[in-house]
């Protein structure tokens, strides 16, 4: 797969891939973002032709500093693209909705991934209302082709506009493969140039702010216009039944409408805010009902109806409201298939299997870590069902699973260390620990720590440094000393912001040394103060696909005894029971031999050095 | 042509996206229409992770419900298990003889074996091949082709995509020794199906 054939090629690309190139087609310059689940493949695939073609593609510390950036470097004329998942649009809505009123010269285009489901998301947060707080349009797309086709579009639209545009996207477009139509790539040379305009550009004067909102309802006005030439809003079919439909939804309504030849009109949204009343206006009084198939909130539903009332008609509108379509979850073919009334196919017999939820990879640091703070619990005199252990966003978080078992919380970017602190403003009268990640710690917990620090509470807090964003595919952090595009970096090191901020205690452990990190968290855990560990050690994984030899282990046979404690003490997915004994999958063990410290009978052996 | 529905169940790590990745690859070489999707549970490794792969001449839909999969490619027999009300009445199974049970799984007691799991398969589904792909990948020196051998299993048997495409497409989504040994083992995989006359 070449992202860089030339136009008329056809590819399988991967809904991120089709967005990397429709950016690279609209000649985009600037690139940031912060890595999240389903939208991080955009950015690791620009990554590759940050060299090549010239274009800035790098990760920031977090989606309001990479939207901040985006759009500075937009204001010089360049076109800028910042991508996040959907709570990534939390932290940067605030410079988004600022940005409205000023607007932007070079197009900025802001990928925003929903995750329906969910799937790897913390909650189902519908951004397309976002759009219409934020006051700036949202084009959605339905395959990978459009992905690439909206993403480019996107750029001349936000120009046209002047106004930063959003491109929404979910997680079955941006991780769905399909085949994708290469079009011509723009050279655009434009020199970078800043015109200072304090009425447009600084919003303290409140005169130009309500200067600037009439502006900015006036452009929203054009929108519809604008992206009309385009023909992002499709129709399909013919039928007195209309049903509304956009993104990945659309894709289930035609496959259902086309096997079973419903007779319906199929009325596809390309553009979501401004609403297309317009457009819609000229269909919707040929419809004797409508039927409105969208994922996630009634976003759609409630703007059909606003249309339909202002169109002074009273048509029957089915959907989330109606229970036609569930509030809750992704759709699919047969939710599609029951709501317009059509037989189901009976689905297979299906067997209970016990479930396999995503544990800490085999040789990850945080396990030690974990067994750390547990094992210091115990020492302590105190219970596990006590000591409130108050995660983060990140690989920790899979401490939550069986055997593990220690996360109380898990809540939001940076959120362990300011909670953790609230449960001792609160006066809760048992030690409080906080467990956040190297990248979620400089993405937001940095504030959080300058506030129990300032406010003196007693708490622990571990920060887990593994080096890497890891959990979503191994990006870079504010740590490494070079990018994935080879930029040289100045290292910013976790240890010396934290002795800036000035904890009572400041602990550096590798968690492979297990006795040492015990040790070091039963002395820390009852002390009056705040306590920071980072416990330092690189992702196992991380190490493994950088070609670091690593150990392997195995069982022995006939010195194993069935006792499960190496399985009950790590949760490994290496190691498994098969026949009452235990077994190690040598390709998956990376050779940290935390289970053969919990076999009493010595049955587990190193085998090799491998590299 | 009818969209042809695959489904591959396997843990995270097994290499059942990459297997996903090239069908979808050679099928669009082959000037196919194509989609495919999956389900993580979450972003990380070692947890069920499902693949789904639409093959046609014209296709939108990037999954496919349950009681709709023409094939289930089982890269581990758990998981296949666990999906086995995927495949169609008509439809066909080709699992690796690989058992891994997850952490609950190994705790049950007594836990399932690998010949309960396979002949619970098989009471349900007969139409079912055990491929002893870890055997056929260890000879080659790596295990993780595992998910190879079973590519060429199931293109000997399906004849889809076409042989030149499969090679082609693995040679441009993996590099260097990797892509070399997949497709040592994707040809084993085709080979296995002629040496041993299967059919399904």
């Amino acid at each position: 797969m070449n992202l860089l054939s030339p136009p008329g090629t056809k590819l399988a690309l991967m809904g991120n891939e089709a967005i990397a190139r429709g950016a690279i087609e609209a000649g985009v310059k600037v690139v940031t973002g912060y890595p999240g689940t389903p939208s991080s493949e955009v950015i690791m695939t620009l990554h590759k032709f940050s060299k090549t073609l010239n274009i800035y593609v790098e990760w920031a510390i977090n989606e309001r500093v990479a939207f901040e950036v985006a759009y500075g470097a937009s204001l010089t004329g360049l076109r800028a693209m910042v991508t996040m998942k959907a709570p990534g649009l939390n932290v940067a809505s605030d410079p988004i909705i600022s940005a409205a009123y000023s607007g932007t010269t070079g197009g900025l285009v802001i990928l925003v991934a929903d995750d329906p489901g969910p799937h790897t998301t913390q909650t189902e947060q519908d951004s397309r209302w976002y759009a219409k707080l934020a006051k700036l349009p949202m084009i959605s797309p339905s395959s990978p082709q459009e992905a690439k086709e909206f993403t480019k579009l996107a750029f001349s639209i936000s120009e046209e506009l002047e106004l930063p545009i959003f491109l929404r996207t979910s997680t079955r477009v941006n991780h769905s493969i399909g085949e994708v139509l290469l079009g011509e790539v723009e050279t655009l040379s434009r020199f970078p140039l800043f015109r200072r305009n304090q009425q447009r550009f600084v919003r303290a004067g409140m005169a130009w702010n309500l200067e600037r909102h009439v502006w900015l309802n006036n452009q929203l006005k054009k929108v519809e216009e604008v992206v009309g030439k385009y023909y992002l809003n499709k129709v399909y079919g013919d039928g007195k039944l209309c049903v509304v439909t956009e993104g990945a939804a659309f894709n289930y309504v035609y496959e259902v409408i086309k096997e079973h030849e419903v007779k319906a009109k199929i009325i596809k949204l390309g553009l979501l805010y401004p609403f297309p009343s317009k457009f819609l206006s000229k269909i919707l009084p040929e419809c004797d009902e409508v039927l409105i198939v969208e994922e996630l909130d009634p976003y759609l539903e409630e703007n059909i109806k606003n249309t339909l009332f202002d169109l002074g008609l009273k048509i029957k509108v089915y959907g989330k409201t109606t229970n036609h379509i569930p509030l809750e979850g992704e759709l699919n073919t047969r939710i599609v298939k029951k709501a317009l009334g059509l037989p189901v196919e009976s689905p297979g017999k299906h067997v209970h299997v016990h479930p396999r939820p995503p544990p800490l990879c085999p040789g990850c640091p945080h396990r030690f870590t974990f067994v750390a703070l547990k094992t210091a619990i115990f020492r302590s005199g105190l219970k596990l069902s006590e000591v409130p252990i108050i995660g983060d966003i990140g690989c920790s978080a899979l401490s939550v699973y069986q055997p593990i078992n220690m996360l109380w919380t898990e809540h939001s970017m940076g959120a362990s260390v300011s909670m953790a602190m609230g449960l001792k403003i609160a006066e809760y009268d048992k030690p409080v620990v906080a467990v956040i990640g190297d990248s979620t710690f400089f993405h937001a917990g940095i504030q959080s720590l300058i506030e129990a620090v300032n406010k003196r509470v007693d708490l622990l807090i571990l920060i887990l440094d593994n080096n890497v964003v890891a959990m979503t595919g191994h990006q870079s952090t504010p740590a490494w000393d070079k990018s994935e595009t080879g930029r040289i970096l100045k290292p910013v090191l976790i240890e010396d912001i934290v002795r800036a901020i000035g904890p009572d205690e400041l602990v550096i452990v590798d968690p492979y040394n297990l006795d040492e990190t015990t040790r070091i968290m039963e002395e820390l855990l009852l002390k009056p103060g705040v306590k920071v560990v980072i416990a330092r050690h690189a992702c196992a994984l991380l190490e493994k696909r950088l070609g670091k030899p690593l150990k392997t282990y195995t069982v022995v046979d006939e010195r194993c005894k069935g006792c499960k404690s190496c399985l009950i003490s790590t949760g490994c997915p290496a190691l498994y029971i098969e026949g009452g004994k235990a077994k190690i999958i040598t390709e998956d063990c990376n050779g940290c031999g935390l289970c053969s410290k919990f076999c009493a009978y010595e049955a587990i052996r190193l085998l090799e050095v491998s590299g | 042509m009818k969209p042809l529905n695959i489904l591959i169940a396997s843990v995270g790590g097994q290499g059942g996206l990459t297997l996903a990745r090239v069908l979808a690859t050679s099928a669009v070489l082959q000037g196919l229409s194509v989609r495919t999707s999956e389900s993580l549970g979450m972003a990380q490794r070692y947890g069920s992770v499902v693949g789904y792969i639409r093959i046609g001449e014209e296709i939108y839909s990037p999954i496919f419900e349950p009681g709709e999969a023409d094939y289930l490619l089982g890269l581990e027999l758990n998981e296949t298990l666990r999906n086995l009300h995927y495949v169609k009445p008509s439809g066909k199974i080709i699992v690796a003889d690989e058992y891994r049970p997850s952490y609950e799984m190994s705790m049950a007691s007594p836990n399932i074996t690998r010949n309960e799991v396979i002949s619970e398969m098989l009471s349900i589904n007969p139409n079912l091949l055990v491929i002893p792909a870890r055997k056929i990948a260890l000879k080659l020196g790596n295990p993780r082709a595992l998910n190879m051998v079973i590519l060429g299993v199931f293109v000997g048997l399906s004849g889809i995509p076409r042989i030149e495409y499969v090679e082609k497409a693995i040679s441009e989504i993996l590099t260097g020794i990797s892509a070399e040994i997949s497709v040592v083992a994707f040809r084993e995989g085709l080979k296995f199906v002629t040496k041993n006359s299967l059919n399904l």
